[in-house]
């Protein structure tokens, strides 16, 4: 019952008109990234951190993760209006949003989804508020050999679990690795990789990576495409919402089955994206209206945001408990919190318990703000998409450059936002995975001098990562999943599978 | 451009970003004494991994050569082009001219050429853009951005 005690606390917190007002803030600045092309909740929030380094560390929290929750929102809304994912995450939302928004039931696709997403994030704040401080106990006993074999795990299961090809993922993520190197190393002084320029002494900002990657290099592939917006109009009226609220209790198997998903895909760093999709495709076997998906199926609709939200709130878990983030978003976030002066990791609960709490109630009451804004707003953001591209494009762009000039003032990160924007556009579109590279980019040095202090603690045997059951279970568990992939295929060989499976190869 | 153009010129950019750092690396010993792993160590092996994929990433191309499959074609790459040229020509005003000018610039000129609008409005959203990120960075979250000639001109510094 202590955690109920905390979470009291935090909600005293949380509930300030200031911090209300910060949730609102983030909430509708999120629904705008996610609904803009180009911008996601992972640059959206990264642009946003650089403006939060003067503030509180409690109320930065609450307005970026707010931002994240109205990103995932957004992103939902541009899928089922315009057949465009706000966000990679929301793509699975297209297959049948955009269908039951085509006969003319926008309105109910949109609340459906939104109430699915609500309650796959409650089930995830749920999650996070049961378990976090078990989490954090557990994760007390660690020292330099434990932490490194998480980390180890983290990026292994990138590879095992990731989807994309294993050698592109391990090629992401060792860049990712190499770029936190660069600049002054913690350990010796020395100033690593930065081949006489003096611009790497400081190394290279994750978050001007982030903007590059995931904003200029998004806007280039969707600049491809030619953008246009031909979307379905929509208001959503309150006997909408009450219809939509009736028919919920009918996706209850759905609405289970994604938040467990979620939750287990957001702890796991699978992300939301995998998570979302995962769910459709398991709906869709199970489904006694299987014929019916893809046309407008509102289960359809419910299983992949029921996921897509749990696993987002659910990876704040590992980022809290741990200080390993469980998705690009909360690598981010962890970033920021390293950015503010805090240690994440598990003293944070002890140390910080009103940070922690504070922003665990948050996400309760951050998650209610986002459902009532998003529905209220869905004309306004659906009108944004209706501005020209030749405004709204050039605005982005501007918006980007200076958000990745705000990170340290420094005039060769534009340079380097053009870079990883060309890296970016190459990367999306020969199925290089970027989440990997970020989330090595921000572990890269904890996990170096993690592996680093326990080489010293074990005078240089690696045998230490086998010294006792718990570590030898997580370099065990990651040993597996890095190998995933040649265990995959030799268990194939050995007994062929039945092909059912549409999503492969 | 195909595909496997494409695939293979990624993969050697990453292999020779591999080297890079394998060989910069080295700088820094990449022995193991009995204090563990010198500091190079870490980025030595990172490079050699990234090389190890970047090649296993190459042969994959190189065995799917023959589907032919399209990257880019022409019309692509003009749209690609109408869009990025832009850009490359806003950070280089960003950096000489400053921030402000080049946002307003760059505005206009998408607007007027690209986007088909009248003078008057494309000056008109690119002047109120452009003052409105100067209210809104620097008046209120007081964060300066680059500045160049026309605010040293006018002393808005």
């Amino acid at each position: 019952m202590a955690n109920l005690e905390s979470l009291l606390h935090g909600f005293g917190v949380a509930l300030t008109a200031y911090h209300v007002l910060l949730m609102v803030v983030g909430v509708l600045l999120g629904i705008l990234v996610g609904v803009l092309p180009g911008l996601g909740a992972p640059n959206g929030v990264s642009l946003l951190l650089p403006l939060t380094f003067s503030m509180d560390p409690v109320s930065a929290i609450i307005l970026l993760t707010s931002m994240y929750w109205g990103a995932l929102f957004g992103g939902s809304t541009t899928s089922i209006l315009f057949n465009i994912p706000g966000e990679p995450s929301s793509v699975a939302t297209t297959f049948d949003g955009y269908p039951l928004a085509r006969k003319g039931r926008a309105a109910h696709a949109l609340t459906l989804a939104f109430l699915s997403a609500a309650f796959g994030a409650l089930i995830g704040v749920l999650l996070i508020t049961l378990l976090s401080s078990w989490a954090a106990n557990f994760a007390l006993r660690f020292g330099s050999p434990e932490y490194f074999a998480v980390y180890f795990l983290a990026f292994a299961s990138f590879v095992g679990l990731g989807g994309a090809a294993p050698l592109k993922t391990l090629v992401s993520m060792g860049l990712g690795l190499a770029f936190a190197t660069v600049g002054m190393d913690t350990i010796s002084g020395s100033l690593r990789l930065t081949f006489g320029f003096d611009t790497l002494v400081s190394g290279i900002s994750f978050l001007v990576a982030v903007i590059g990657l995931f904003g200029i290099g998004e806007l280039l592939i969707s600049m491809e495409e030619g953008l246009r917006f031909d979307g379905v109009k929509a208001r959503v009226s309150p006997r909408a919402v009450l219809e939509a609220v009736k028919t919920m209790p009918r996706y209850w198997l759905a609405l289970l089955r994604g938040s467990a998903i979620g939750c287990w895909m957001g702890i796991t760093p699978g992300g939301p994206t995998a998570a979302s999709f995962m769910s459709y495709g398991l709906a869709r076997r199970f489904s006694s209206r299987r014929a019916n998906f893809g046309k407008g199926e509102p289960e359809g609709i419910v299983a992949p945001e029921t996921a897509d939200h749990a696993a987002g709130t659910s990876a704040m878990l590992p980022m809290l408990a741990l200080g390993v983030p469980g998705s690009a978003t909360s690598a981010v976030l962890l970033g920021g919190l390293m950015i503010w002066g805090l240690n994440p990791g598990p003293t944070l609960f002890t140390d910080r318990a009103d940070f922690v709490w504070g922003l665990i109630a948050s996400m309760y009451v951050a998650n209610l703000v986002a459902v009532v804004l998003v529905l209220s707003t869905v004309p306004m953001f659906a009108a944004i998409l209706r501005i020209p591209f030749a405004i709204i494009g050039p605005l982005i762009v501007v918006v980007c450059f200076i958000g990745a000039y705000t990170v340290a003032g420094s005039r060769p990160d534009l340079l380097f936002v053009v870079l990883f924007g060309i890296a970016g556009y190459a990367f999306k579109k020969l199925d290089y995975p970027i989440a990997p590279f970020v989330l090595a980019m921000v572990l890269g040095d904890k996990a170096e001098d993690a592996f680093r202090q326990s080489m010293i603690m074990a005078k240089g045997s690696l045998a230490i990562f086998w010294s006792n059951p718990l570590v030898a279970t997580l370099t065990a568990l990651g040993l597996l999943l890095l190998f995933w992939p040649v265990v995959a295929r030799g268990l194939r060989l050995i007994m062929p599978r039945r092909p059912i499976d549409a999503f492969e190869d | 451009m195909t595909r496997f153009a494409a695939e293979t010129a990624t993969a050697l950019v990453t292999l020779a970003l591999g080297v890079a750092i394998a060989i910069g690396a080295r700088e820094f010993g990449t022995g193991w004494t009995a204090g563990g792993p010198e500091p190079g160590a870490f980025p030595f092996y990172v490079g050699l991994l990234v090389i190890a994929g970047s090649a296993g990433n190459l042969f994959q191309a190189w065995r799917r050569r023959a589907q032919r499959a399209p990257f880019l074609d022409a019309a692509q790459a003009r749209r690609i082009a109408r869009f990025g040229l832009p850009v490359l020509a806003f950070v280089a005003m960003a950096v000489t001219l400053g921030f402000y000018v080049a946002t307003a610039i760059y505005l206009c000129a998408v607007m007027r050429f690209q986007g088909g609008y009248r003078w008057l409005a494309s000056i008109a959203v690119a002047l109120c853009t452009s003052a409105f990120f100067f209210l809104l960075l620097e008046t209120w979250f007081k964060v300066p951005l680059l500045k160049g000639p026309l605010e040293a001109f006018l002393r808005l510094h």
